[in-house]
């Protein structure tokens, strides 16, 4: 029969394609992203997965070693002056930008103080900043109003932190993050190529000048042994576990807790915990609607909630998550269990009967959601169940996330909604401690608190204040902590030198083939 | 003939602007904020109020509309707000691997439709004819990505023969070895679409086998399989035809799931990306090419349609 | 027409018949959903959940705990609901616009190009935007699938009331003095009652593989609607890990599918040969 023939063609042709060889470069590191950055201007942009790319080719003037505490990168000494209301920083000799020209102190004058006008996070540096100079080749003075404590912990912090770009390019630019052809830092590797929807690629650096001291968390020497890093964007959780088993990608980050037991077991697989997790928030809205400034009814609500199933659904296994009422994971030096244990009481009755005594008469509660993050929608879905049991009216509203921060920006939408947030070294980074942040906390009590806290630069007295603020958020409730989430990524075993958890974003200098 | 199709093109002008005008109008009503999506988590509503001016979205939207419309008829579809490039060149980006996605998967109809309806055909009535099309219509009965997600399993973790997902370009290195990426996502594509084909080759055999000069050479007893065989190429060629009409936009559509499953970098999972994002830019710009193209493949379905099939005339 | 005798088990059309049986089964699961589940299909139970299938839970558990047995039985329901409400969106508004432009040459032109420039979009990026632009729900799903097979059944509409407006009898009608909507709805539409049948069966099946593709984008039924789509939507990770997830609700909307399909192609035998070209089906 003809059919044969055409049977025939077809499965030699498809041989010939499974035959071909598998693997297309030695050199290159495939990494399975959950998506795209919307820029990698580590000014302006806080997205986690612009960071984990970014931080490969920027560089500030600190970094963090593996205790989370903030070492020189390209800084090599400071020391404080005027009762710390002076700093000079002193920076590397010899350090060569990707373009090949040498980092002086005028390419760090300039990207300070664009970070300083227009980055997400320079504002807090700069409020309190009366003057800044380049004082020599080498020397940065930096002149403050007070003196003010998490200073070096947010020169950093490279996630919407200040990255030393060369002067011309941060010098031009202003609000706008920086296109992909200004891409230019200190970093061991450098910036290729960004194809929409396909990748980002990044080069190593051949003239990269390392610190000569051990790799140490991200501080130490930084060894670029791959040809090029490719960030391929991924979308699909299940795609990203089934590519990185069939060999298609050599890193993958993001995975569902549930598999986590499966993967763990895998001898194909190698699973790498994230070091500071992630915690889901649910905010209440102080402008509008029935949660203004009526504390009572939001510790009702807080006192309804009981966080483990929330957490055992949503994520799965134990070793994954935690039930924690501090803001900052235990072992960290602002772990606090200040007004912790109303983190999950979970007594409907108590709830009910306090609810009633806020005047709470049964209004709708709007309770916002975005399905584009798993564990949002599968915690929210628990809580609603345990809200309306304890007499509360809640309306779930799911939105696509896009649509969910818009309407979270207009106070008259929602009452409750559910965010995340990333581990930050230090809470005055956290989203709630800014007045602007949808919810709007700015009470009295917030406001002197937050003084004490950055107006003093010793760290004992700064962590006993936050405390005070934790407990304060406890008791205003302008947020609920959901519980501590450690998300995890998978590698290929092939890889070496991969520690077996990450300290905040994966990196892959010092990692090899 | 020439007229006919100066014709048409006179009326796909004014389908086009009403199609471009539909387009716009749905993109803008949706909710959400390019500005604040773009900004992130820590934006103050400042910021995101003087983005939004700078990228001209607080314009009345007839302004806006017709600005677009004017930058369009210059072959200018805007700046994608995402990506902050072209809308043109980031839908080239995604073009490659979309048309390669759509010739394989018109291929693998071919050449599993055309010789499955013809054999139905000839043995019409038998217990071939019944398998041949219930199975066409069991593959048409699955869905796209239950399927993908399967083949997956099966022949990229399980048995490790093909990549899984993504798709580096055939100009990257590995050549067009690099096809065998696309090989399970436009098998997952054909599947259900092969039914269609299969069915029209099948019908239009029929309906050879009842016309006059037909049944003449049979009566002079020729085999009857010969006289299929002497029929099958330009009928064949004229279902694909008809098939490749109607395929063509069942095609774009089921993209925009495939590529989604196997993480294509296709313009499906852009538009999907895209509205995640509400970079309009790239949702207008990707949808406005495809209904363009869409237009022009049955334009040129009809063309081919009335030349291959006398009977047809085209009025 | 004797449409039941095509569904005759010793005739060639076994497999329709079959079709018809499972759908009769999906229907009655559907209708008596509350007393066939064993469980709610929302109660949660953070102990249970992911259990394999077994004595307690036939089908096993999700990720919640819930029973998927008895999702999947609420899940007919919903596929009922998605399917007879494309139907019913999609005849009236398609078979109003196609058999008024047909007999009103003049709304006709109108009406066609509009129907035309709904076609150029692709059906899954049109319900895609319409989607995103409304909010998840029910209803409107419906209604954006309802739209996506207004456009083909208005075409179809068209093509057949036209060939039937210059039959005889249709023209001894308005020769008796018989009002437009008379002749359009007591002489046109009874004609096209069975092919419009044929066309409801298509839609009906193709609704289903279009609301789980929307699911599956998460655009689809909000997501704590128990519907086959969102199932599959939700526990698409969990194909190693929880197998059960994914194969019965795929089943069972591959299996309706396939037999609404069977259902529609055997009564497309039945109908009037001019006709027969006109539904495309699959």
């Amino acid at each position: 029969m003809k059919i044969s023939l055409w049977w025939k063609s077809a499965m030699a042709g498809c041989a010939a394609l499974v035959l071909a060889n598998s693997a297309w470069a030695g050199g290159t590191l495939r990494y399975a992203t959950v998506g795209e950055p919307p820029s990698l201007d580590q000014h302006v942009v806080t997205s986690d997965l612009a960071t984990t790319i970014a931080h490969h080719m920027f560089e500030g003037l600190y970094t963090f070693n593996s205790a989370n505490a903030p070492v020189g990168l390209l800084a090599a000494d400071e020391k404080l002056e005027d009762d710390g209301k002076t700093i000079v920083i002193s920076l590397r000799k010899g350090v060569k930008f990707h373009n090949g020209q040498e980092m002086v102190a005028g390419d760090v004058l300039a990207s300070l103080n664009r970070w300083g006008e227009h980055g997400s996070r320079g504002g807090l540096l700069y409020s309190n900043v009366t003057g800044i100079e380049a004082s020599g080749d080498h020397e940065i003075t930096i002149k403050l109003k007070a003196p003010f404590g998490p200073w070096k912990n947010l020169l950093a912090f490279i996630n919407g932190g200040p990255a030393i770009y060369p002067a011309s390019v941060a010098a031009a630019a202003g609000k706008e993050p920086i296109a992909p052809e200004n891409y230019i830092g200190t970093g061991p590797y450098k910036f290729s190529e960004w194809k929409a929807n396909r990748h980002v690629e990044l080069v190593r650096h051949d003239g990269y000048a390392s610190i000569e001291a051990a790799p140490d968390g991200y501080a130490g020497a930084r060894t670029a042994h791959f040809d090029k890093i490719r960030f391929i964007p991924v979308p699909d959780v299940g795609t990203r576990v089934s590519g990185l088993k069939a060999g298609d990608y050599d890193y993958a980050e993001s995975i569902p807790g549930d598999l986590f037991a499966d993967l763990d077991a895998d001898p194909n697989v190698k699973t790498i915990l994230n070091g500071g997790p992630i915690f889901g928030l649910i905010f209440m809205n102080s402008k509008e609607g029935p949660l203004k400034e009526n504390y009572a009814l939001r510790r009702a609500i807080q006192a309804a909630l009981d966080k483990v199933p929330a957490l055992q659904v949503s994520i799965g296994p134990e070793k994954l998550w935690r039930a924690n009422g501090s803001f900052l994971p235990e072992g960290n030096v602002w772990y606090s269990d200040a007004g912790a244990d109303n983190f999950s009481r979970g007594d409907t009755a108590g709830a009910k009967e306090m609810a009633v005594k806020a005047g709470y008469k049964g209004e709708p509660i709007k309770f916002m959601v975005s399905t584009n993050y798993a564990f949002h929608y599968d915690q929210a879905v628990v809580f609603t169940k345990q809200l309306a049991q304890a007499g509360f009216n809640i309306d779930l509203q799911v939105y696509d996330w896009a649509t969910l921060i818009k309407k979270r920006a207009q106070p008259d939408q929602w009452d409750l909604f559910f965010t995340h947030h990333g581990f930050v070294p230090d809470p005055i980074l956290i989203s709630v401690m800014n007045d602007n942040y949808p919810g709007w906390w700015a009470t009295a009590e917030k406001a002197g608190l937050k003084a004490k806290f950055t107006g003093t630069a010793d760290e004992a007295e700064r962590q006993k204040i936050w405390s005070q603020i934790q407990s304060a958020i406890y008791e205003q409730v302008p947020t609920m902590k959901t519980g501590d989430v450690y998300t995890y990524n998978i590698a290929s075993p092939k890889l070496t030198g991969l520690a077996s958890s990450t300290l905040i974003w994966p990196h892959f200098w010092n990692v090899d083939n | 003939m020439l007229a006919y199709a100066i014709k048409r093109i006179f009326v796909l002008i004014p389908t086009l602007l009403a199609a471009s005008l539909l387009v716009f109008i749905f993109i803008h009503l949706i909710p959400g904020d390019p500005a604040a999506v773009l900004l992130g988590d820590t934006a103050t509503p400042e910021d995101v109020a003087q983005l939004t001016r700078e990228m001209g979205l607080d314009k009345p939207l007839y302004t806006q509309f017709v600005l677009w419309l004017g930058n369009f008829l210059q072959g200018d579809l805007g700046t994608s707000i995402f990506f902050q490039a072209p809308v043109l060149s980031v839908i080239a980006d995604g073009a490659e691997t979309s048309i390669l996605l759509a010739v394989m998967t018109m291929f693998w109809i071919v050449i599993f439709g055309v010789p499955i309806g013809v054999v139905s055909a000839t043995k019409h009535g038998s217990w071939i004819d019944q398998v041949s099309s219930g199975g066409a219509m069991f593959a048409a009965s699955i869905p796209t990505f239950w399927l993908g997600l399967y083949l997956i399993l099966i022949f990229s973790v399980t048995l490790g023969w093909l990549p899984s997902s993504g798709f580096p370009s055939i100009s990257d290195e590995g050549g067009l070895t690099n096809l065998r990426y696309l090989l399970l996502p436009s098998l997952t594509l054909a599947a259900p679409n092969a039914a269609l084909i299969i069915r029209l080759v099948r019908a239009s055999m029929l309906d050879v086998q009842r016309e006059d000069h037909v049944r003449t050479a049979r009566a002079k007893g020729l085999h009857p399989l010969r006289v299929a065989y002497a029929h099958v190429f330009r009928n064949a060629l004229i279902a694909v035809a008809a098939a490749f009409g109607f395929t063509f936009a069942a095609l774009v559509s089921e993209a925009v799931v495939t590529e989604t499953v196997f993480s294509l970098p296709g313009v499906g999972r852009l538009v999907v990306q895209s509205i995640l994002r509400r970079d309009y830019p790239v949702i207008q710009g990707v949808i406005l090419v495809i209904v363009i193209l869409y237009m022009v493949t049955n334009l040129l379905v009809d063309l081919a349609y009335g030349w291959l099939d006398p009977r047809v005339s085209l009025k | 027409m004797n449409a039941l005798a095509l569904f005759n088990p010793y005739s060639g059309r076994r497999l329709a018949f079959l079709g018809l049986v499972w759908l009769t089964f999906i229907l009655i699961c559907a209708l008596a959903a509350p007393l066939l589940a064993p469980f709610d299909p929302l109660a949660i139970a953070p102990v249970d959940r992911l259990s394999e299938p077994g004595e307690s839970y036939w089908f096993g558990t999700d990720n919640f705990g819930r029973d998927t047995l008895s999702r999947c039985i609420y899940g007919a329901r919903m596929a009922l609901i998605i399917g007879l409400g494309t139907v019913v969106v999609s005849l009236t508004a398609g078979s109003l616009i196609g058999m008024l432009s047909a007999y009103f040459t003049r709304l006709g032109h109108v009406l066609m190009r509009m129907i035309d420039v709904l076609m150029a979009f692709p059906a899954l990026l049109l319900a895609l935007v319409l989607m995103t632009l409304l909010e998840r729900s029910v209803a409107n799903t419906i209604i954006v699938i309802g739209i996506v097979y207004t456009t083909t059944t208005a075409r179809i509409l068209f093509g057949m009331t036209l060939k039937l407006k210059n039959e005889v009898f249709v023209e001894a009608a308005v020769c008796s003095g018989a009002g437009h909507c008379s002749v359009l709805f007591r002489h046109i539409l009874p004609n096209l009652i069975s092919p419009l049948l044929v066309q409801a069966s298509f839609i009906f099946a193709f609704a289903q593989l279009q609301a789980a593709a929307l699911d599956f984008l998460g655009l689809g039924l909000p997501p704590e609607i128990p519907s086959w789509g969102n199932m599959l939507s939700e526990s698409r990770i969990y194909v190693t890990r929880a197998p059960w997830l994914l194969i019965f609700p795929g089943i069972l909307i591959i299996f309706s599918v396939f037999s609404m399909n069977l259902v529609g192609d055997a009564l497309r035998d039945s109908i009037d040969p001019r006709f027969k070209d006109d539904i495309a089906g699959v």
